[in-house]
């Protein structure tokens, strides 16, 4: 069963900050949606079933390592206000 | 006719140029999304630049393509060069894409009109369209109805005649089930068959782009145009098998299977229309075979272990750092990343993501991932035996009608359920039409789904607009909204 250290546990892994009163209501939620997801061990058990690889099974598709033209810096920066000298910019972690 | 081909013709006999036809679009949307909330961006300049376009090309007498100078959508969740692009998440406001999907580089060149983009779910996680930041799209039969998710926008402009057709995403019933409650025709192709490059990814190893239009024949066009292989995509395979070319031809012989577990806790008007459906089938010359597929039963659990663990990780990249919505309050990057990601997204994203992390977390992975992985493969397996007895598969899309409004205010696994006859082909990648088969009475649209083995379009919307020919007049309603062909 789910608990309330689970979910602060989980929300951390997934960097989600949960507010207090949130962590019941989300507790609960999980515990019905983990429950739900359990009925897959009900199913037959694991030696049975053979590993999935994938639906089309499509092996890799290279291409030739040849340098193509990418995106210019700038265009990237505009969705950050343009950045910063041409660096995404947030505050600063180290002082001096 | 089909109004793609009805308004093709009109542009190309000069009955209308297509400023004209854009405008009344338009004019038609400022005056219905106040009501339906179809549409969260309207782009009417591009779209009357392109409508020029279109008209020069008339004028000089060139030839027009198939989708060329109609005014159509796209879900909010396919990237769109410089026209901002949210999943309906407040964590992607702002955003606008610096480059092409493919699906719309393909319907640009084709000088497709757009006329905005559409809600839909947050991250088309939802059944409903009400997880979007922007409230939910409403039911065009009636608006006290949900739409229904996740590309309700879509589903909604098309029903209410503000779009001639979109293009949606499924990731696990997304096109069909909105198509389904509009009363409308959704395609969900195979999985590889159209390109997902520039689809803002829920589960990579689901989602599919589709059309939702207001007929097979429609939909057809829009799929034979935008399957193509597409190198950016290493996934992509593009179609095998073209469509439109085969749907008058006739289906006498045909094998139409129907699987049992389909109808287990479906409604029962519901179940009677599809049974009806069987009966005109038959009558076509089609031949019923009944079997059943008891892995079915695992396919819910299976589905939302699989699409949340590849949701957790495909939305770590939004953390505030490149572009959309970021805290303004932080101590350090890491209190950043996370405050961003709390305030951004929306209950429902962040319960996936929460379950997908868990399912993937150390000491659960074998029990719930790996389990369902394989599981997965027998599901595959499963289909593949069941094509050897049939072509197609004729079963519900979704168990009840369009929802009433407040619907995600329900518990979430209450909503998951409604899912069951949609995400098997998602797990299967196999390729699947809802077209609707009845009203329900209150008047409400009733959808059926036909399911076709991988590449194998070209004989579910065979059956399909074979179907919809010998019943056009009692499975489509006309609504007296929108742009009146």
């Amino acid at each position: 069963m789910v608990t309330r250290d689970d979910v602060l546990k989980i929300a951390k892994l997934a960097k989600l900050s949960v507010e207090d009163e949130e962590i019941d209501a989300l507790t609960k939620d999980m515990i019905e949606i983990i429950e739900f997801a359990n009925a897959i061990n009900n199913a037959v058990e694991d030696a049975e079933l053979e590993d999935f690889d994938d639906i089309n099974s499509v092996v890799n598709a290279f291409h030739e390592d040849e340098v193509v033209e990418s995106f210019d810096r700038e265009l990237i920066l505009k969705n950050r206000d343009g950045g910063e000298d041409g660096y995404f910019l947030v505050k600063n972690r180290l002082t001096r | 006719m089909s109004r793609i081909k009805y308004l093709n013709h009109l542009l190309a006999t000069k009955q209308i140029s297509c400023v004209e036809l854009t405008e009344k679009y338009l004019k038609e949307i400022e005056k219905e999304n106040k009501t339906l909330n179809a549409y969260v961006k309207v782009t009417d300049e591009a779209a009357l630049d392109t409508a020029k376009k279109v008209d020069e090309k008339i004028s000089k007498g060139e030839p027009l393509m198939p989708l060329e100078g109609i005014p159509m959508t796209l879900k909010d969740n396919i990237s769109t060069k410089d026209i901002e692009t949210t999943c309906c998440s407040k964590i992607l406001e702002g955003y606008v894409p610096i480059y092409d999907a493919t699906v719309w580089e393909i319907l640009k060149s084709q000088n497709a009109v757009l006329l905005g983009k559409t809600n839909m779910d947050e991250f088309a996680m939802g059944s409903s369209c009400e997880t979007s930041y922007f409230g939910g799209a409403l039911n065009p039969h009636d608006t006290s109805h949900v739409a229904g998710g996740s590309s309700g926008g879509v589903a909604s402009a098309v029903g209410g005649n503000i779009a001639v057709y979109g293009l949606g995403s499924d990731t696990g019933g997304s096109i069909r089930q909105p198509a389904s409650f509009c009363g409308l025709v959704g395609l969900k192709p195979t999985y590889g068959a159209v390109s997902r490059y520039g689809l803002i990814a829920y589960a990579s190893s689901f989602d599919q782009i589709g059309p939702i239009a207001s007929s097979v024949e429609d939909a057809a066009i829009v799929y034979d145009a935008i399957s193509l292989y597409d190198e950016k995509d290493a996934t992509s395979c593009g179609s095998r098998y073209k469509a439109y070319d085969v749907l008058a031809n006739s289906i006498k012989g045909m094998k139409i299977g129907i699987v049992k577990e389909y109808f287990e806790g479906i409604r029962d008007d519901i179940k009677a229309s599809i049974e009806e459906a069987a009966k005109v089938y038959e009558e076509l010359g089609a031949e019923m075979v009944y079997f059943n597929i008891p892995e079915l039963k695992y396919a819910l659990p299976v589905y939302y272990i699989l699409a949340c663990a590849e949701a957790s990780s495909n939305l770590g990249r939004y953390d505030g750092i490149r572009y959309g919505y970021r805290t303004s309050n932080y101590r350090d990057i890491n209190d950043m990343i996370c405050k961003t990601r709390s305030e951004g997204f929306g209950r429902e994203v962040k319960r996936r993501i929460m379950l997908g992390t868990y399912v993937l977390s150390a000491g659960y992975y074998d029990a719930y991932y790996k389990k369902a992985q394989k599981l997965r493969g027998a599901i595959l397996k499963a289909f593949k035996n069941a094509f050897r007895k049939c072509d197609v598969i004729l079963a519900p899309t979704v168990p009840t009608t369009a929802f009433e409004l407040n619907f995600t205010a329900k518990d979430p696994v209450e909503t998951y359920l409604t899912d069951i006859c949609t995400v098997p082909v998602n797990i299967a990648g196999l390729p699947a039409v809802s077209i609707p088969c009845g009203f329900d009475s209150e008047g409400l649209p009733i959808g059926m789904q036909l399911i076709g083995d991988s590449f194998r379009e070209d004989k579910i919307l065979n059956a399909a607009y074979q179907y919809e020919q010998c019943t056009a007049d009692r499975i489509y309603k006309k609504l007296e909204i929108g742009v009146r062909l």
